[in-house]
């Protein structure tokens, strides 16, 4: 039996947006964070862990894609304890500066070659749909193709059959397709497909003591440098008037409101 | 040059066609439901392939891919494409983009835009060519037909690992909120389905669609997913939208940027979406809501 593996991003929190005063993201001001739906993604690998593969291990992947790598390190250290005190039993960090800002191109070659030095032999490789930051979801995909794997996205339902099938709810715009892949396989998992639970006191003491790895892309074979080049990054400012309608009855609240939005032109009369 | 446009929805196609013909010549590959010889009419070379499913779509864009070799694949953002050509970048390790815009290609190389940090910022890349990109819905001019009709070619479907069992069609609440002129939309402050219909009543005298947040319909299942607003929900432009109950997460004002004017209700006058509103109202829905149907109906005679 082999071993489960989850990607986790250490993200930048969007709730700490800042701009600088030209109206640029200020990425120095912003913290990483763990990228929320790559929580339900290690929720999962723990609950198959438990259901179906009680002797395989729980490898994390966190590729770190935002720098400079020293100023980082607490950041990414605090998302990749969340994992290991949920359950992961060991995790890998990939930390570069010539890897930041990153690109998905990247971070795919990076994850495959960490599975390859360590010998990892994947069941299962697990991963959110898509992260708070890029949330473009396409990472989880370029590793099924790079490893020639079996690829189900979109996951809000997972269940393992026979030990060696994997079959899933897929959750897409218009219909939700019931499927089945055989093992190994890379899934991408939605946020409804559970309901995280925050690590007991015990699980994130026991957290600090589980092994991890720090490399560099020189300890990695192939790793495809960054092709993608941010050129701006600039905060959304969508202008709103921000006016409070106030009265002394509710009624003439309501009538307020409503000559507003006649004068707007919002609504007719 | 060339490129590839793939896609299942003739519009979706006609508006991937006004951004991959900057590259030159365009082969479409066309899947599922679509029908290929109206978009044959579009002057360029027509693949057509029965199945939907992305890892068909994925094995018969990989050998037009490798056949063409094209500098660009152009398609909708949709979570199927988005499985799809994943593979396809990964493969060949090429840079690949989703929700994009303003798409410009140039010398060997294509820069485009598209939201970032759950849609509170706007990113500006460049990359090199080939390139994957997925367009955001509604933001590229749709292409026109051309004079003459071009080949269509039938593709034969490859065996895949992935097996679909059983399709289950989503329960559908007949709205298109994309389209919506004007949209009441409800979020957590409702206490039980049942209270929805104060937001019914009200989006009836206003001719209205009924949106919602997240909870609403992926948590709570009140609404079908066709209703839900934002980041991972839809992305909506009306005249008038407002915003019930709701507290203005980052992740639902993504999908509200293009609304002209925003409607907030809200009985926590610390909430964020007074900031992110024009009118706010800092009052308990459950008053409020019906008084202010009450007015309507009453000045708009309705
Ligand atoms: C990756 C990701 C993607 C997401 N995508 C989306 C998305 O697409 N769309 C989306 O909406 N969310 C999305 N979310 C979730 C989002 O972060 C919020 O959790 C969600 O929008 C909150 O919904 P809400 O405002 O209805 O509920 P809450 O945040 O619980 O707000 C309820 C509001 O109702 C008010 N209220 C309570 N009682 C009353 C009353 N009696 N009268 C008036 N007001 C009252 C409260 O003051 C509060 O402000 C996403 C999150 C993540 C991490």
């Amino acid at each position: 039996m082999g071993d489960l593996v989850v990607l986790l991003k250490p993200a930048l929190n969007p709730e700490m947006i800042r701009g600088t005063g030209e109206g640029l993201v200020d990425f120095d001001y912003m913290p990483l964070k763990l990228s929320d739906i790559d929580r339900n993604a290690v929720e999962e690998a723990v609950r198959l862990k438990n259901t179906y593969f009680k002797d395989s291990k729980i490898w994390s992947i966190s590729v770190v894609t935002w720098g400079p790598v020293t100023k980082r390190d607490k950041d990414v250290r605090m998302a990749v304890q969340e994992g290991l005190a949920k359950g992961v039993d060991e995790a890998i960090i990939v930390a570069d500066d010539s890897g930041v800002p990153g690109d998905p191109v990247t971070t795919a070659s990076a994850i495959v070659a960490a599975i390859k030095k360590f010998n990892i032999s994947p069941t299962l490789i697990l991963g959110g749909e898509a992260t708070i930051d890029g949330f473009s979801g396409q990472v989880t995909g370029r590793v099924a193709a790079k490893l020639d794997l079996p690829y189900i996205s979109f996951a809000r339902k997972i269940d393992i059959v026979d030990g060696s099938r994997i079959r899933a709810e897929r959750d897409v715009e218009d219909y939700v397709d019931v499927v089945e892949a055989p093992l190994p396989a890379v899934v991408s998992v939605t946020r409804e497909i559970n309901a995280p639970r925050p690590p007991t006191l015990i699980q994130i003491r026991m957290a600090s003591k589980k092994p991890q790895h720090v490399v560099k892309f020189n300890d990695l074979a192939d790793v495809v440098k960054p092709k993608r080049r941010l050129v701006e990054a600039r905060v959304l400012a969508v202008k709103r008037k921000q006016i409070i309608v106030e009265g002394k009855t509710p009624e003439e609240i309501a009538d307020k409101l409503i000559d507003a939005l006649i004068s707007e032109g919002a609504i007719r009369v | 040059m060339t490129a590839i446009v793939v896609g299942e929805k003739e519009d979706d196609i006609a508006e991937a066609l006004t951004v991959a013909r900057q590259a030159g010549d365009v082969a479409v590959l066309a899947f599922g439901d679509s029908s290929p010889q109206a978009l044959a009419e579009y002057g360029h070379k027509v693949y057509h392939l029965t199945a939907s499913d992305p890892e068909s779509v994925f094995t018969a864009l990989r050998k037009l891919y490798d056949d063409l070799k094209p500098l660009l694949v152009v398609a909708p953002t949709t979570k199927n494409l988005k499985d799809a050509l994943s593979r396809l970048a990964g493969i060949y390790d090429i840079p690949m983009a989703t929700e994009v815009y303003d798409v410009k290609v140039g010398q060997g190389s294509v820069s485009y835009r598209r939201g970032f940090l759950s849609g509170r910022a706007i990113e500006s890349d460049e990359a090199p060519m080939p390139a994957v990109l997925l367009l955001a819905a509604h933001k590229n001019p749709k292409a026109s037909k051309a004079g003459q009709k071009a080949e269509v070619v039938e593709l034969q479907t490859a065996q895949g690992r992935v097996k679909s069992v059983e399709r289950m069609p989503k329960q559908k609440g007949g709205t298109n909120i994309e389209a919506a002129e004007i949209i009441v939309s409800a979020g957590r402050g409702f206490r039980s389905k049942e209270d929805l219909k104060l937001a019914f009543d009200l989006a009836d005298v206003l001719g209205a669609q009924i949106g919602c947040s997240r909870p609403i319909a992926a948590d709570l299942k009140w609404l079908s997913e066709d209703h839900w607003v934002g980041l991972s929900g839809h992305k909506v432009a009306p005249k008038l939208y407002i915003a019930i109950g709701i507290s203005g997460a980052p992740q639902h004002l993504a999908g509200i940027t293009d609304a002209k004017l925003v409607v907030a209700i809200n009985n926590d006058k610390s909430a964020p979406i007074f900031k992110n509103c024009d009118y706010g109202v800092v009052a308990d829905l459950y008053q409020f809501v019906p008084l202010l149907t009450k007015r309507l109906k009453e000045r708009l005679k309705r």
